[in-house]
C-alpha cells in the first residue's frame, strides 16, 4: 500500500474516530460506569487515537514529501524548484494511482475509495471519493477527500488541541457526575434548580463536535464542507446550550446557530454558482473548482468557460445550447462576462466564513457563546468552529478574485479593531477573551485578503494554541473561584501558580512578545508576518493604507486588555477575600493540558519563521499562482505577492512597528492596572460616552434587534395575520356569497319554481270546485247525462272517425 | 222506402229496440220513484236484447258477414241473466234505501253529492 | 389469472377495506374496542409489510425489478376493462415515482394506526374510516386509468372528512368542511381536466409500439399484439382513452392536445393550469393553503400524521406524474409560475410559522414551507436544463426526497406534538418549557425529528433542500436567491419553538403532574421514524435507486420535447417573418407597378 493510498485511509481512520465514540456514548453512555464517567474516558480515548492517526500522518508526510527547504527572501525561486521537485516526485506517484483509477474504473463503482494525486497548486494534494450521496448525470454529491499539508497540519492541530481540552474537560465538568445545582436558574418556587448530571452527554456532543469540525477538514469538495459546516454548527448549539435550564444558553445557542444560518445563506448561493457554472464541487481534479479557475501552468486567476458562457446567457448575447468557439470566450472573457459569478462565488462562500468566524457583521453570536461550559469556549474559539472559517478561506483561497480579497481584508480590519476596542472595557473574563478571538480572527481574515495566505494560517495554528490555552486558564480561574467578573479576582498568582504562568505565556503569545528579529513565541512571527504584509499592500495600494494602521493599532490594545485581564486576575491584592480564600490550584487532569499547550503556543514556529518546520510545512500547501500579484478588475486594488513582504525593507519596518505598538500597550496595562498608578474609574469617567459605546459592544446587539428581528417578527406575525383575516377572509367572503346567492336561488325556488307547481294545484281545485256542480246527486239527471252524452259521444265519432254510422246493413 | 211496408228485415227489430231504449230511458230520467227506474232500466237492457238478437237471426240477416250467429243469441241470454241479478241487487239497494229514508224517491238519494 | 399482479396489487390496496368491511360485522362490537384496534392495527401491518416484500429482490415475480430499463419504466402492471363503454380500466402499476410513496404510504398507516390507541370514541368507526382511507391513498398512488385514479382520489376524501369532522378538536366541523371544500374544488378542477383530455384523446395517432408501451394493447404474443393494435388504428370513431401512459405519449408525441383554447391558450396549457391548481391545493401551497392549518389543529394526532405524511404528497405526486408529462407544454410555458408558487410558499410558509403560538399550527406552516421545495423543485425546467437536464432532473428528485423526508419528519413532528397534547390538553408553545428534564427520552427523539425539518446534514430534510434549492440557480438567480434564504427562517422558527417547548427550567403550563416519560408505544413510534430519517440522510441511495432512474427518463423525455418544441417554434417565427418579408414585397411590386401605371 504505498502513500497515496494510505494517508487518506489514516485521516479516514482519524475522522470516523470521534463518530463512533459518539453513536457508542448516545446509545451506551448512561451505562458506562458511575453516572456515564465512562463517556468521557470512550470519548477521550477517541480523540487520543485520531490524534495519533494524525500525527502518523503528519510524520508520514513529512517523511514522503520533505520538508520544504527554509524560506528566505529569495525563497520564491527556491520554492518554485522545490515546487518543481515536488511536482516531478509526483508524477509517478500520480501515474500510479492513476493507473489504479483506471482499475477501479472499469468495475464502475464511483464510492471505490480511489486515491488520485495530483500536483496541487503549491504543493501535492491527494483527492478522491469515499461515497456518493447522489448522482444526476455528470452531477454528483460526494464524500470525499482533498488532503495536502494544510489538511494535515490542521488535523494535528485540531485533535492535538482537542485532545487536551477533553482531558481538561473530564477535570472541569466533574460536577456533572452528580446531580448539580444550578445557581444561576431560580425556579418559581425559589429554590435553585437541581438536575441530573449530564457528564457523558458533554463528551457525547465534544466527540460530535471533532467529527465534525475533522469532516470540514478534510472535505474533499464545497458540498462536503457545507454538511459538515452545518454539523459544526448544530454541534456548538448543543455545547453552548448545554445548560438547558438557562434561558440565557439556550438563547445563545438558539442566536449561535441562527447568525450561522444567516452565513450559510450566503454560502449556498455560492454552491448553486459554483454547482451552476463550474458542474463540480470537488477541489482538486481535473474537473475540479481549483483547474476550472486557475488553469495552465502559471495558475493565473481566469474567469471558467462555463462562467462565461452563464454570464453570457445571462445577458443574452449568447444562447443557452451555443457552442461558444474559443475566440468567443476570449471576447467575452475580456468583456467581463462571468467575472460578477466568480465575484459572487467568493463573497457567497466568504459570507458562510463570516458566520462560522464571527466576522463583522456576524460577529454578534460569538461573545454570547460564552453561556456554554469553558471546555467547549475553548473548542469553539480556537480550534474547531472559528477555525473553520478562517480555514475554508483558505482552502478556497485559489478561487477569490481581488476584490473578495479586498472585501476579506476590510471586514477583517474593521472587525480586528472593533472587537478589540470592546474587549477594553469587558469585565467578564470570557468576554474578554472572546472579543479576542474576534479580534484575532478579524487578524488572520485581514492577512488573507491582503494576500498574506501564509500568515493568516500560521496565524490561524498559533491562535489556536494560545487561545485555548487562554481560555482553559480561565476555566481553571472560574473553576477556582466560580465567577467569572474579573472585578471578584486579583492575587490570585500565589494560589494557582502553573494557571497563572501559563496564562503568562498565553498573553505573550497574543501579544506577539519576542525580541526582535531574533526569537519570540509564536505569535510574534504569526502576528509579524500579517503586519509585514499590510504594509505590503499599503505600499501598493496606498488608498487602502489606513487598514494598516488599524492593524497596527489593533496590535497595541490586543496587548492592553490581555495583560489588562492578567494583571486584574492574578496581580495585586484579592478584590474579593472571601473568593480569593476559597482559590485553589485546578487538579492535575485539568493543569497538565494546560503545560502542553503553553509548550505549543510558545514553541509553534521554533527556531523562527523562515526555519520553522511549521510555516515550511505550510507553505507547501501554498495555493500556486497566489504569487502573482492580482489586480482588480472593479476595484483598484493589487493583491501584492506575499513574497514581497518578506523583502527586509518592508520586513524590518513591521517588525518594529509591530514591536513597539504591542510594548506601547503592554506598559499602558502595567501602568494603570499592575502598578495601579492610574485609577481606571476616573479614565472611564473622563471618557464616559465613549465607554458607554464599548460597554455596549458598539450596540450591535441593540440594532440587530431593531434592525432584523423585530421586523422579522413582524412579518411573521403580518403574515399570519394576512393568513387568517385576507386569504381566510377571503374564504369566508366567498362562503358567504355562497350563502347569499343560494338565498336568492332559495328565493327563486319558492317564488317561481315552487309558485308555479302550487299555482297548478290550485288551478286543478278550482276546476274540480267547478265541476262539483254537476254532481247534484239526482240519479235522474245523471241518466239524462248518459244519455245526452252517449249521443254526443256518437255524434263526435261521426264526425272525427272515418266511417259512416249508418251501415248498410241490407 | 217505406219500412211498414217492406218484408220483415233487421231495420224492424231495430226500430223497436230504439222505441224500447228511448222509452227506458226517459223513464229513467222521469220517474222519482226507484222502482220506476228500475223498471226503464229493463226496458233498456231488454231493448238492446232485442238488437242482439236480431242480428243473431240467420233468416233476417242478408249479408252474412254482418251475422252475428249464435253469439247474439248467446250474448242476449247473458243480458237476461244480468238483468236478473242486476234487478237483484237493485231492489235490495231500494229496500235498504227504504229502510234508511222511508222513501223510494231517488232525488232524495242525494249522499254522495260532490 | 395469467398476470400474477393482479391480484397482488388488488391486494395491496383492497386489503385494508377488506380489513375495514370485516370489522363492520357485528363480531367487532361494544366492548371490544381494543381488539378492534388490533385488528384494524394488524391489517395495516399486513400491509406494510406486503410493500416492503416488493422492494426486497427475490424470486417472487411482485418484485420491484432494477432490470437494466424495467427500472426506470412502469412496472408490475396489469390492465383489466372496467367500464368497456367508456374505455375507462382496472389499470394499475408501480415504478420508481410511485413505488417509494407507496411504501410511504404502508408505513406512515401502520404507525398512526398505532399512534390511535388513545382514540376511546366511536372506534369501531374509527377504524373501518380508517382502513377504508389507507385503500384509497393506496390507489391513488397505483392507478394509472385517469378515472380510476378519479375513483380513488374521491375515495379517499370521504374519510378523511369524516375523521377530521367527528375525532377532531373544537371546531372540528369547521375544519373538516373547509378541508372537504378546498379538496372538491380541486377535485372540480381535476375533473374537467380529464374530460377535456378524454374527448381530446386520439389513440389511432399513436403507433403500435406507441400503444404497446402504454399498455393500451396487452396481449400475449406479437402477433396478436400487433394485429389488436392495427385495429385500433384503423377504427373509424376516435378512440379516447383515460390511460394516463397513453395521455402521456400524446401529450408529448402529437399535437392532440395542442389546439387552441380559451385565450388563445392552447389546450394543454389550460389542462395543466386546471390539474396544477387542483392538485396544489393538496399540496398546498399559498394561496390555496389555508385549510391546511385548520385541518392539522382540529384533527387527532394520527390523522394528523396522514395528512401531513402522505395526504400532501398526492399533490406532488398528481404534479409530476400527470401534470408536466401530459401537459409539457403547458409546464414548459408556465414553469415561472410554478416556481414562483413554490418560491412564495416557502417564504411565506416560514414566516407563517415563526409568528403561530400553537405548536400544531406552527408545524402545519413548516409543512407549507417544506411542501413550497416540492412545488419549486418540479418546476425548475427553462430551457437551459433542457440543454442540460441534468439540473431539471436534480431538482425534480429532490422535490420527490423532500416529499418521503417530509413525510418522515412532519409525522414525526405531529406525532411529538400529539404525545404532549395527550398529556396535557394544550399545545400553547408559551406555556411549555423544561420538557427535557421531565420526559428526557421524549425530548431527544423529538428534537431529532424536528432537525430533520430543519434540513440538518444527516438527516433526512437536508438532501431534498439541498438538491432543490442547487437546481434553481440555473433556472433562475432571484428565486435561488430566495430560495436559499428560507434556511435563515427554518432555523429559526424551529429553534425557537424548540427553545419555548423542551428547553428551560420547569414546565409552567397546566397539568404538570400528567407529563410522565414517553409509554412504550410512544417509544416505538417515534424511534423508526427518526432511525428512517437519520438513514435516508446518511444514506439517500436508498431511495434514490428507486427514483433516480425513472425521473431522469421523463425528465430526459421532456427535454427532448422542449427542444423539438422551441425548435418549432423558432421555424414558425421564422416562416413569419419570410412571409412578412413576401408579402412586402409583393405590396412593393405592387406599387411599382402603380406607379408605372400612372405615368
Amino acid at each position: 500500500m504505498d502513500f497515496a493510498e494510505r494517508l487518506p485511509l489514516l485521516l479516514l481512520a482519524a475522522w470516523l474516530t470521534p463518530l463512533a465514540s459518539f453513536v457508542l456514548v448516545v446509545f451506551f453512555g448512561k451505562r458506562m460506569g458511575n453516572a456515564g464517567v465512562g463517556g468521557a474516558y470512550v470519548a477521550t480515548a477517541a480523540i487520543a487515537i485520531s490524534c495519533g492517526l494524525s500525527l502518523i500522518a503528519l510524520f508520514g508526510w513529512i517523511n514522503h514529501h520533505g520538508l520544504p527547504a527554509p524560506l528566505s527572501h529569495h525563497h520564491h525561486e527556491e520554492h518554485h524548484d522545490d515546487h518543481q521537485h515536488d511536482d516531478h516526485q509526483h508524477d509517478g506517484d500520480e501515474q500510479d494511482s492513476h493507473a489504479e483509477a483506471a482499475v477501479h474504473g472499469s468495475d464502475a463503482n464511483p464510492d471505490d475509495p480511489q486515491a488520485t494525486a495530483t500536483a496541487g497548486f503549491g504543493g501535492a494534494a491527494y483527492h478522491g471519493q469515499w461515497y456518493t450521496l447522489a448522482e444526476f448525470g455528470s452531477l454528483k454529491l460526494t464524500i470525499g477527500y482533498y488532503i495536502d499539508a494544510l489538511t494535515v497540519v490542521m488535523f494535528s492541530m485540531v485533535t492535538i488541541i482537542a485532545t487536551c481540552i477533553h482531558f481538561y474537560a473530564m477535570g472541569y465538568m466533574h460536577e456533572e457526575l452528580h446531580e448539580v445545582k444550578d445557581k444561576e436558574v431560580e425556579l418559581t418556587t425559589g429554590e435553585h434548580l437541581l438536575r441530573p448530571g449530564r457528564y457523558y452527554r458533554f463528551f457525547q456532543y465534544l466527540s460530535l463536535f471533532c467529527f465534525s469540525m475533522l469532516g470540514i477538514v478534510v472535505s474533499g469538495n464545497l458540498a462536503m464542507t457545507f454538511v459538515f459546516w452545518e454539523l459544526v454548527g448544530i454541534c456548538s448549539y448543543f455545547l453552548i446550550g448545554f445548560y438547558i435550564e438557562r434561558k440565557s444558553a439556550s438563547t445563545a445557542a438558539n442566536k449561535a446557530f441562527i447568525v450561522n444560518r444567516v452565513g450559510d445563506f450566503g454560502f449556498i448561493i455560492g454552491l448553486m454558482v459554483v454547482f451552476s457554472t463550474i458542474g463540480s464541487f470537488d477541489f482538486g481534479g481535473e474537473q475540479g473548482i481549483f483547474a476550472a479557475v486557475r488553469p495552465g501552468e502559471e495558475h493565473p486567476l481566469t474567469v471558467p468557460d462555463s462562467m462565461v458562457q452563464a454570464s453570457a446567457v445571462m445577458h443574452g448575447e449568447a444562447a443557452a445550447t451555443d457552442e461558444l468557439t474559443a475566440e468567443q470566450l476570449e471576447t467575452f472573457r475580456g468583456q467581463g462576462f462571468g467575472y460578477g459569478l466568480l465575484i459572487t462565488l467568493g463573497l457567497g462562500v466568504f459570507c458562510g466564513c463570516v458566520g462560522k468566524s464571527a466576522q463583522f457583521p456576524l460577529h454578534t453570536w460569538l461573545p454570547d457563546a460564552m453561556e456554554g461550559p469553558t471546555p467547549v469556549s475553548a473548542l469553539v474559539h480556537s480550534a474547531t468552529m472559528v477555525a473553520a472559517g478562517v480555514f475554508l478561506v483558505g482552502r478556497f483561497y485559489p478561487v477569490f478574485a481581488p476584490e473578495v480579497l479586498l472585501t476579506i481584508a476590510v471586514i477583517g480590519c474593521f472587525t480586528l479593531f472593533m472587537a478589540a476596542t470592546i474587549a477594553i472595557t469587558a469585565t467578564d473574563i470570557k468576554r474578554v477573551l472572546a472579543y479576542s478571538t474576534l479580534s484575532q480572527l478579524g487578524y488572520m481574515m485581514f492577512a488573507l485578503g491582503v494576500g498574506g495566505w501564509l500568515a493568516g494560517m500560521l496565524h490561524l495554528i498559533t491562535h489556536a494554541f494560545f487561545k485555548s490555552l487562554l481560555f482553559m486558564c480561565s476555566g481553571s480561574v472560574i473553576h477556582a473561584v466560580h465567577s467569572n467578573e474579573m472585578t471578584e479576582m486579583g492575587g490570585l498568582r500565589k494560589k494557582m501558580p502553573v494557571t497563572a504562568y501559563t496564562m503568562l505565556v498565553g498573553c505573550l503569545a497574543i501579544m506577539g512578545a519576542g525580541i526582535p528579529f531574533l526569537v519570540g513565541f509564536s505569535g510574534y512571527y504569526s502576528k509579524d508576518s500579517i503586519i509585514a504584509q499590510a504594509l505590503s499592500f499599503k505600499q501598493v495600494n496606498p488608498g487602502w493604507g489606513v487598514m494598516y494602521f488599524f492593524a497596527v493599532g489593533g496590535a497595541a490594545i490586543t496587548a492592553f486588555y490581555m495583560f489588562r485581564l492578567w494583571y486584574m486576575t492574578f496581580a495585586g491584592p484579592p478584590r474579593n477575600q472571601h473568593r480569593y480564600d476559597h482559590a485553589h490550584e485546578s487538579p492535575r487532569v485539568m493543569w497538565v493540558p494546560l503545560v502542553v499547550l503553553a509548550i505549543f503556543a510558545t514553541f509553534a514556529v521554533f527556531p523562527s519563521f523562515n526555519q520553522s518546520g511549521l510555516v515550511r510545512l505550510l507553505s507547501h500547501a501554498e495555493p500556486d499562482g497566489i504569487h502573482a500579484g492580482h489586480v482588480g478588475r472593479l476595484a483598484e486594488v493589487t493583491i501584492p505577492p506575499e513574497m514581497d513582504s518578506h523583502a527586509d525593507a518592508i520586513h524590518v519596518e513591521a517588525t518594529m512597528t509591530a514591536f513597539t505598538t504591542a510594548m506601547l500597550g503592554f506598559l499602558l496595562a502595567t501602568i494603570i492596572y499592575g502598578l495601579r498608578k492610574v485609577n481606571p474609574d476616573e479614565v472611564r469617567q473622563k471618557f464616559s460616552p465613549l465607554y458607554r459605546f464599548l460597554r455596549h459592544k458598539w450596540y450591535f446587539d441593540e440594532l440587530y434587534h431593531v434592525l432584523f428581528v423585530v421586523p422579522v417578527k413582524m412579518v411573521g406575525v403580518g403574515v399570519s395575520w394576512f393568513d387568517q383575516k385576507v386569504i381566510d377572509g377571503a374564504i369566508h367572503f366567498l362562503a358567504k356569497l355562497m350563502l347569499w346567492t343560494s338565498s336568492i336561488d332559495e328565493f327563486i325556488d319558492r317564488r317561481f319554481v315552487d309558485g308555479f307547481v302550487n299555482g297548478f294545484a290550485k288551478a286543478t281545485y278550482g276546476v274540480g270546485l267547478w265541476l262539483r256542480g254537476v254532481q247534484t246527486g239526482s240519479v235522474r239527471q245523471y241518466v239524462v247525462y248518459i244519455v245526452v252524452g252517449t249521443i254526443l259521444l256518437f255524434v263526435l265519432a261521426s264526425f272525427f272517425l272515418n266511417f259512416s254510422l249508418a251501415l248498410d246493413v241490407n | 222506402m217505406n219500412p211498414l211496408t217492406e218484408p220483415i228485415t233487421v231495420t224492424h227489430f231495430l226500430i223497436v229496440g230504439s222505441i224500447m231504449f228511448v222509452s227506458g230511458a226517459v223513464c229513467m230520467a222521469t220517474k222519482r220513484n226507484a222502482l220506476g227506474v228500475l223498471m226503464g232500466i229493463e226496458l233498456v237492457i231488454n231493448g238492446a236484447n232485442i238488437n242482439f238478437v236480431a242480428f243473431g237471426s240467420e233468416v233476417l240477416a242478408r249479408r252474412p258477414e254482418f251475422r252475428l250467429g249464435l253469439d247474439g243469441q248467446m250474448i242476449a241470454l247473458f243480458v237476461i241473466v244480468l238483468a236478473a241479478a242486476e234487478a237483484a241487487v237493485a231492489l235490495a239497494i231500494v229496500l235498504n234505501f227504504y229502510n234508511n229514508h222511508a222513501t223510494v224517491d231517488v232525488d232524495r238519494a242525494d249522499d254522495l253529492k260532490g | 389469472m395469467e398476470n400474477p399482479h393482479v391480484l397482488f396489487l388488488s391486494l395491496l390496496v383492497f386489503l385494508p377495506a377488506l380489513g375495514a368491511l370485516l370489522i363492520a360485522t357485528p363480531l367487532f362490537g361494544k366492548g371490544n374496542e381494543e381488539l378492534t384496534k388490533r385488528f384494524a392495527f394488524g391489517f395495516t401491518v399486513i400491509v406494510f409489510l406486503m410493500s416492503i416484500w416488493m422492494a426486497i429482490p427475490g424470486a417472487s415475480p411482485n418484485q420491484f425489478s432494477f432490470d437494466g430499463d424495467a427500472v426506470s419504466e412502469m412496472q408490475m402492471v396489469f390492465n383489466l376493462p372496467w367500464i368497456p363503454s367508456f374505455d375507462i380500466n382496472y389499470f394499475m402499476g408501480v415504478d420508481g415515482i410511485s413505488f417509494p410513496l407507496i411504501v410511504l404510504t404502508t408505513f406512515i398507516s401502520m404507525l398512526s394506526m398505532a399512534a390511535s390507541w388513545p382514540i376511546k370514541k366511536y372506534v369501531k368507526g374509527y377504524c373501518i374510516l380508517f382502513l377504508l382511507l389507507e385503500t384509497g391513498m393506496i390507489g391513488v398512488f397505483m392507478a394509472l386509468d385517469f378515472f380510476l385514479f378519479y375513483v380513488f382520489w374521491e375515495v379517499m376524501l370521504l374519510p378523511m372528512y369524516f375523521l377530521i369532522g367527528i375525532w377532531g378538536g373544537p371546531r372540528r366541523e369547521y375544519a373538516a368542511i373547509k378541508f372537504f371544500l378546498y379538496t372538491l374544488l380541486g377535485s372540480v378542477f381535476m375533473l374537467i381536466a380529464i374530460l377535456i383530455l378524454y374527448y381530446n384523446s386520439d389513440l389511432r395517432a399513436l403507433s403500435p409500439e406507441q400503444l404497446q408501451a402504454a399498455h393500451v394493447i396487452s396481449a400475449v404474443d406479437d402477433a396478436a399484439a400487433a394485429s389488436a393494435a392495427n385495429a385500433l388504428i384503423a377504427a373509424e370513431s376516435p378512440q379516447h382513452t383515460f390511460n394516463i401512459l397513453a395521455l402521456q405519449t400524446l401529450g408529448q408525441s402529437t399535437d392532440q392536445f395542442s389546439k387552441p383554447g380559451l385565450f388563445g391558450w392552447s389546450l394543454q396549457i389550460w389542462a395543466f393550469l386546471l390539474l396544477f391548481v387542483g392538485f396544489v391545493i393538496k399540496v398546498p401551497s399559498v394561496p390555496l393553503h389555508t385549510w391546511l392549518p385548520d385541518a392539522h389543529v382540529e384533527a387527532p394526532t394520527p390523522i394528523s400524521m396522514i395528512l401531513a405524511g402522505v395526504l400532501l404528497k398526492m399533490g406532488g405526486y398528481g404534479i409530476i406524474r400527470m401534470c408536466y408529462p401530459i401537459c409539457p407544454e403547458g409546464g414548459y410555458s408556465l414553469a415561472w409560475f410554478v416556481c414562483i408558487i413554490g418560491v412564495v410558499s416557502m417564504v411565506y410558509g416560514a414566516f407563517a410559522a415563526l409568528a403561530q403560538k400553537d405548536f400544531k399550527r406552527m408545524v402545519a406552516y413548516s409543512s407549507v414551507s417544506h411542501m413550497g421545495y416540492v412545488v419549486l423543485g418540479l418546476g425548475v425546467w427553462s430551457l437551459a436544463s433542457s440543454v442540460d437536464p441534468d439540473y431539471w432532473a436534480m431538482g425534480a428528485t429532490g422535490a420527490m426526497f423532500q416529499m418521503l423526508a417530509h413525510g418522515i419528519s412532519s409525522a414525526g413532528m405531529f406525532f411529538m406534538v400529539g404525545v404532549i397534547y395527550d398529556r396535557v390538553h394544550h399545545r400553547d408553545l408559551d406555556k411549555f418549557g423544561g420538557l427535557f428534564a421531565k420526559m428526557p427520552i421524549y425530548s431527544g427523539l423529538s428534537v431529532g425529528i424536528f432537525f430533520a425539518g430543519l434540513g440538518l446534514p444527516g438527516l433526512c430534510g437536508f438532501i431534498g433542500e439541498v438538491l432543490v434549492t442547487l437546481s434553481v440557480w440555473k433556472f433562475s438567480v432571484v428565486l435561488a436567491v430566495i430560495s436559499a434564504s428560507v434556511v435563515v427562517l427554518t432555523a429559526a422558527y424551529i429553534l425557537w419553538a424548540l427553545q419555548r417547548v423542551y428547553l428551560g427550567a420547569e414546565y409552567k403550563g397546566p397539568h404538570p403532574e400528567a407529563l410522565t416519560p414517553i409509554t412504550q408505544r410512544e417509544l416505538w413510534i417515534a424511534s423508526p421514524l427518526l432511525a428512517l430519517a437519520i438513514l435516508f440522510g446518511v444514506y439517500p441511495q436508498a431511495l434514490l435507486m428507486y427514483m433516480t432512474p425513472t425521473i431522469t427518463r421523463q425528465v430526459d423525455q421532456l427535454a427532448g420535447w422542449a427542444l423539438e418544441h422551441e425548435a418549432q417554434q423558432q421555424a414558425l417565427t421564422q416562416d413569419q417573418q419570410q412571409e412578412d418579408l413576401q408579402k412586402q414585397a409583393a405590396l412593393a411590386e405592387q406599387r411599382e407597378e402603380e406607379f408605372a401605371i400612372t405615368n
